[in-house]
């Protein structure tokens, strides 16, 4: 090629990538404005209120129920050492008083040691479904109603949008479908919605005994020969409806690809629970654990790029405390084995997942009258305690061992996530630039 | 004679007066009319519980319990995607011995009649010209097309979701 040529195709071409956006395959028409930190994010919305003094601030029964006994019971999450008495958390042993025996740490080192942990951060709310509001929207949403989709885009739905994620990079896993819970999958806000929804699994009830009975017998049509033509029939129905003024029906867009492997994935799935194979991490013995191991399934099979997890057992103590520190101590178990079975088991994830978790709430500061098994006393969340919660990261691009904030230098809002998440994926001004986060939210980041 | 002649004249007055009085009778009648239109008139979004008993009475000609109804219900709170629950429930219920579906050869005999009972049993109208045209030329064309496929078909249209 001549110089003259050369010049002419080059100019051609710096003229027609000013003026020609492109138009990505996901119907985004520019690139995203930053530079993705991961490839994957998994997120845990730990865990039900989670009260500051037995989590990080490692108190025990110290600031609960006036028994001088200090510890760390979450220490795959938090450095500090186990409570040296008085240890009903962990799993039973026959002879001994109810769980007295500590379940091991899965890793070798905290995800304190190995990420950052923001020690006072402040929620917005404390209330269940506006907390996970919060968390997944970066909005406090005051004029959000309980069993109402959120009114302000989720992160999925800023995802799918901005950076192009499909419906499958995108999974919201339950541990249940009350507390409205899987209404979080997207919003109703007019410019976001359904489209750019994450796909919400409770496997719990999918999987339970209504799923063996109405979704476990499901056929898998062949792709080919069966599938083809049935869609094929459905678009021609689809569009004569259309051509009449008929409204397409609003769902989350998963492809025809993608709808099949979501379909043979349930199908495998009923086969590997009948064999008892589904993944659990070593002590499986509530929701959240399990709801964890099916997590893991899911990511398994999918490599999402974003992951939420929602674990709410800890909730149990507003009738029980002793039963709060077990599930509080399976819920930083749970934690564990997520990180280390993304490490060491899904190979496409591995150093290149950064996971987050933070609880929608705490609890308060001062017990209501009911007491359990020990002559414990329980705890709601409605006061300014319930406010105080902590936030870990862990994964590629956050600063390891490094902690931020302290009890009276509280850092960060749980409003903060959703940018946080957005500058991991390099589409924090996206968001910023749809002008829908509250005020005060920032990336976390920014707050270090 | 001329109490007589007085007499007639009242009689024929009273007769006059009768007849002419009498109130004609309303007839009431309906019109013959075409109930099953062709034009897709449907706006109303089914809620998952209408989609599901309805689905149900389509698929087995018959009532789901109220039970089975609640369950189901959850399962597709279960399954965000509804697209993909609906995929997955109707291949469970195809796949249930008591599903009530015309044989592929009562198909291929009177195809039009199967696509007309089809049309009406699924979308509550008749097929226009054009659809009956497509779907007897991709029965009598290909001999992979089961009633199964074209029922799936149906029940996961977008107006089928409608009513």
């Amino acid at each position: 090629m001549d110089r003259r040529k050369f010049l002419k195709k080059s100019a051609l071409t710096a003229a027609g990538s000013i003026v020609m956006p492109y138009i990505l395959p996901s119907g985004r028409l520019f690139a995203q404005t930053g530079s993705p930190m991961a490839g994957h994010v998994v997120y845990v919305l730990f865990a039900g209120g989670v009260r500051q003094q037995e989590a990080i601030s490692q108190r025990y029964l110290d600031d609960s129920q006036g028994v001088n006994i200090p510890g760390n019971i979450m220490y795959n999450m938090f450095n500090g050492a186990a409570p040296a008495a008085k240890v009903v958390y962990g799993t039973d042993v026959p002879g001994e008083p109810n769980g007295s025996a500590p379940i091991s740490s899965v890793l070798g080192n905290t995800i304190q040691s190995m990420g950052t942990t923001f020690a006072e951060v402040r929620a917005t709310t404390a209330g269940h479904y506006s907390g996970l509001n919060t968390l997944l929207t970066g909005n406090t949403g005051v004029t959000q109603g309980l069993k109402q989709k959120p009114v302000f885009p989720t992160i999925f739905e800023y995802l799918r949008r901005h950076a192009g994620f499909s419906a499958t990079d995108c999974w919201f896993v339950g541990n249940g479908i009350g507390n409205s819970t899987p209404l979080l999958d997207f919003s109703n806000h007019d410019t976001y919605g359904a489209q750019y929804g994450a796909n919400f699994l409770c496997p719990s009830v999918a999987f339970g005994a209504d799923g063996v009975e109405h979704l476990s017998n499901a056929k898998i049509y062949h792709p080919d020969e069966e599938l083809d033509p049935m869609y094929k029939m459905k678009y021609f129905l689809d569009n004569a409806f259309r051509s009449n003024g008929g409204i397409p029906v609003p769902n989350i867009g998963n492809t025809e690809d993608e709808k099949q492997a979501i379909k043979q994935f349930v199908a495998d799935m009923f086969v590997k629970k009948q064999a008892g194979q589904i993944t659990a991490p070593p002590v499986s013995d509530n929701g959240d654990l399990n709801t964890i191991g099916w997590a893991c399934e899911v990511m398994q099979r999918f490599k999402p790029k974003v992951t939420v997890i929602n674990l709410s057992n800890v909730d149990g103590c507003h009738s029980d405390f002793t039963g709060y520190l077990r599930n509080l101590h399976r819920a930083d178990h749970g934690v564990g084995f997520l990180w280390n079975y993304i490490q060491t088991q899904i190979p496409d994830m591995a150093n290149d997942t950064v996971m987050m978790v933070t609880p929608e709430h705490g609890r308060n500061l001062n017990p209501n009258p009911i007491l359990d098994e020990n002559d414990w006393f329980a705890y709601d969340h409605s006061d300014a305690n319930s406010l105080r919660v902590f936030t870990q990261m862990v994964g590629p691009g956050v600063m390891p061992n490094l902690t931020v904030g302290s009890e009276n230098n509280p850092i960060g809002t749980t409003m903060d996530n959703v940018l946080t998440i957005g500058e991991i994926f390099g589409i924090k001004n996206d968001i910023l630039s749809a002008g829908l986060m509250s005020g005060g939210a920032m990336s976390l980041f920014d707050r270090i | 004679m001329q109490g007589s002649k007085r007499l007639l004249l009242i009689g024929l007055v009273i007769i006059l007066g009768l007849s002419s009085c009498r109130k004609e009778k309303d007839i009431y009648e309906v019109n013959p009319e075409e109930l099953q239109l062709v034009e897709t008139s449907k706006f109303k979004l089914k809620t998952v519980n209408q989609y599901v008993a309805i689905l149900y009475a389509n698929l087995f000609q018959e009532a789901l319990s109220a039970n089975k109804l609640v369950e189901i219900n959850r399962l597709f709170e279960a399954i965000g995607d509804d697209q993909v629950a609906k995929e997955i429930l109707i291949s469970n219920f195809m796949n249930d011995p008591s599903v009530v579906l015309p044989s592929d050869t009562d198909m291929r005999s009177d195809p039009e009649t199967f696509i007309y009972e089809t049309y009406v049993r699924f979308l509550i109208r008749r097929p226009t010209e054009a659809e009956q045209t497509y779907f007897m030329n991709l029965i009598n064309t290909n001999s992979d097309i089961t009633v199964e496929l074209i029922y799936f078909s149906f029940a996961i249209s977008d107006e089928y979701e409608y009513y």
